[in-house]
């Protein structure tokens, strides 16, 4: 990898550079919290920031995403296009980083998602470090650094940036647009501090190391029944996660009745009909199964595939849910049999 | 190229349904009907190659998707049968299209039935109702071949007469003495000459070579637990005993992520799974 350093007061004028051919999509405040959204001015850029409501996900799996126009008469596709205009995605933190890089096992693999695709093609990223938050615990997936998965990366030393430059793309785009310098042994000293300093701000470590074992050996274990009480299966975990994919498929017909669209929503495997088939059969019809599957699924099923967990440590799932149920409290409390 | 290959091939859409005409309709039973479906685009259809116990995902616009299994073996070209109960909107809506209409497929999809690694063995198949759909492939399938396997043994169970699908087929199949074919339904009536009661007391009157034997399953999920008891008191191999599984599906493709069974998927690592695999997926039977 090359490194370039770059004073802190050159970052509007890469934004702007950016902005030239690309639409810049970057953390803003909204209310309180902060959001992806477009900028207009580099003054928007919250680089600050904690973390976004929702994750980067959203601009590559949305929320609702036509797939395809289709007619009812002859059931004929109209219309399958995918149209992604550039954009560069600014200021991503590695656990964001990261959970792209699982979605892309997912959606770029074996059958390849071309919705999915199109958008991450034409997107480059440009990640930007962080400062780790209560609810953060990437630390315990080695979530809390990204060595690829960006074109270029800032890493904050105060007064200037140390730049890893990952892609032919991100160098060239840096050489157009901003003034930046080969790095020296100090500024390689300052990143070494930096990232030193940084890992002794995470919270207490998370100790997984025995995690996917325990799912199965504890799979009848009364935490989860304890777990499914408190659980209002709104789902509000998977929409806000990082690295949740799931969707359901939805026609809608036009108001002719003559044609009409298939789209795909988000979907969680925490809503009660998840699992249903015909005749009333429901393979997970109790809160506690579903509660149980999302972890499964996540610190195992799809370990099983990829040799990674299907969680980064961004803490928005613990943010999110109204029962105040913590990924770090349903692992500790799986590995002691019970809440302390 | 397979069809299987050209949906994973760099620039296509697996998304996307292939147009399928419907050819031929047969009324099965009250709620089932067999689909026999041609795809229109030739070197699709061409191209659509295969193995029994995999699926397709059954398209109908402004309705929605559903995974069905295979009924026709794949020995037969050109036309792909789907034997479909009228249990949910896109297969009532199915249900409610006439010979000549145009319906989506996307597939085959999924893993089937282990046909090669059972050629040369005896076979064993446990149908339960609709269970037979996919079964009814492998049937099939291994009468085309039938010198390369041993003693074939077909038990089929329904809830009542009426209930019996294909049985055009098993009523001739009955005087063929190279299938050993052994109808069951839990309640009879005054047309019915064949076994009243459960599929699995069929057991009690079959003979099986436990090492030489490969057994599939398929049926109400209620009904795996009893059946594997039964093979296993025959002393049949847990990695001999294959099984399909269904369960909710959207995309087909590994991922929607409704069909999650312990740490996989139906729809790419199953939907047929062996005894072994089945006992690793948690709440799987």
């Amino acid at each position: 990898m090359f490194f370039r350093v770059m004073e802190s007061s050159r970052l509007p004028d890469l934004v702007r550079g950016f902005a030239q051919d690309h639409e810049v999509i970057g953390p803003v405040a909204k209310d309180d919290r902060f959001v992806f959204a477009t900028i207009d001015d580099p003054a928007e850029l919250r680089l600050d920031y904690d973390t976004t409501l929702l994750p980067p996900k959203k601009l590559f799996f949305p929320a609702e995403d036509q797939l395809m126009r289709f007619r009812v008469a002859d059931n004929e596709v109209l219309d399958d296009e995918v149209f992604a205009a550039p954009r560069v995605l600014f200021g991503v933190h590695p656990c964001d980083i990261n959970a792209l890089l699982l979605m892309d096992n997912i959606f770029l693999k074996d059958y390849v998602d071309p919705y999915y695709k199109a958008r991450r093609d034409a997107t480059l990223i440009v990640g930007i470090s962080c400062v780790p938050s209560e609810e953060c615990f990437c630390n315990a997936w080695g979530t809390d650094e990204a060595h690829w998965g960006f074109d270029i990366f800032l890493t904050d030393l105060g007064d200037r940036y140390f730049i890893s430059v990952r892609s032919v793309k991100g160098a060239e785009l840096l050489d157009d647009f901003v003034e930046t310098r080969e790095i020296t042994d100090a500024d390689t000293a300052d990143f070494q501090r930096v990232t030193a300093e940084r890992k002794e701000m995470f919270a207490e470590d998370l100790d997984t190391s025995q995690l996917p074992l325990l799912l199965d050996a504890k799979f009848d274990s009364p935490v989860w029944d304890a777990l499914g009480e408190r659980c209002l299966s709104c789902g509000a975990c998977s929409m806000v996660c990082p690295t949740c994919y799931c969707f359901d498929v939805r026609d809608d017909l036009a108001p002719d009745q003559k044609t009409g669209t298939r789209s795909r929503l988000w979907d969680s495997c925490q809503f009660s009909e998840f699992s249903a088939v015909a005749h009333g059969q429901n393979f997970r019809d109790s809160r506690a199964s579903r509660v149980k599957y999302r972890y499964y699924h996540k610190q195992w099923g799809y370990l099983s595939k990829f040799e990674r967990v299907l969680c980064v440590g961004c803490g928005r799932c613990a943010r999110a849910c109204a029962a105040n149920i913590t990924p770090r409290e349903v692992v500790s409390a799986l590995a002691k049999g019970g809440f302390e | 190229m397979t069809v299987a290959n050209m949906f994973k091939e760099p620039g296509a859409n697996p998304y996307r349904p292939w147009p399928a005409r419907i050819t031929s309709i047969i009324d099965l039973t009250e709620h089932e009907k067999l689909f026999e479906l041609r795809i229109i685009d030739e070197k699709v259809r061409e191209g659509f190659q295969f193995d029994s116990g995999q699926f397709v995902e059954l398209s109908i616009f402004g309705v929605g998707e559903a995974p069905v299994s295979i009924s026709s073996a794949p020995s037969k070209q050109g036309f792909i049968e789907l034997c479909v109960r009228n249990a949910g909107d896109v297969t009532g809506a199915l249900h409610a299209k006439k010979c000549g209409d145009v319906v989506g497929l996307r597939g085959p999809l999924g893993r089937g039935f282990p046909f090669a690694e059972m050629k040369g063995h005896d076979v064993l198949l446990v149908a339960g109702g609709l269970g037979i759909a996919p079964l009814k492939s492998l049937i099939n399938h291994i009468h085309d071949d039938r010198h390369d396997f041993g003693t074939v043994t077909i038990l089929y169970g329904a809830r009542n007469p009426s209930e019996i699908l294909f049985r055009y087929q098993f009523d001739m199949w009955k005087h063929r003495d190279d299938f050993n074919l052994i109808l069951t339904v839990d309640e009879a009536d005054e047309s019915w000459s064949d076994e009243v009661g459960r599929v699995t007391a069929l057991f009690d009157k079959i003979d099986i070579d436990p090492d030489n034997t490969y057994g599939a399953i398929c049926g109400p999920p209620v009904m795996y637990r009893y059946v594997i008891d039964e093979m296993r008191k025959k002393d049949m191999d847990v990695d001999k005993i294959y099984m399909s599984f269904e369960r909710r599906m959207k995309c087909g493709i590994g991922k929607c992520g409704h069909c999650g069974v312990g740490h996989q998927y139906a729809c790419i690592d199953g939907p047929v799974f062996n005894y072994w695999e089945a006992m690793n997926l948690q709440e799987a039977i």
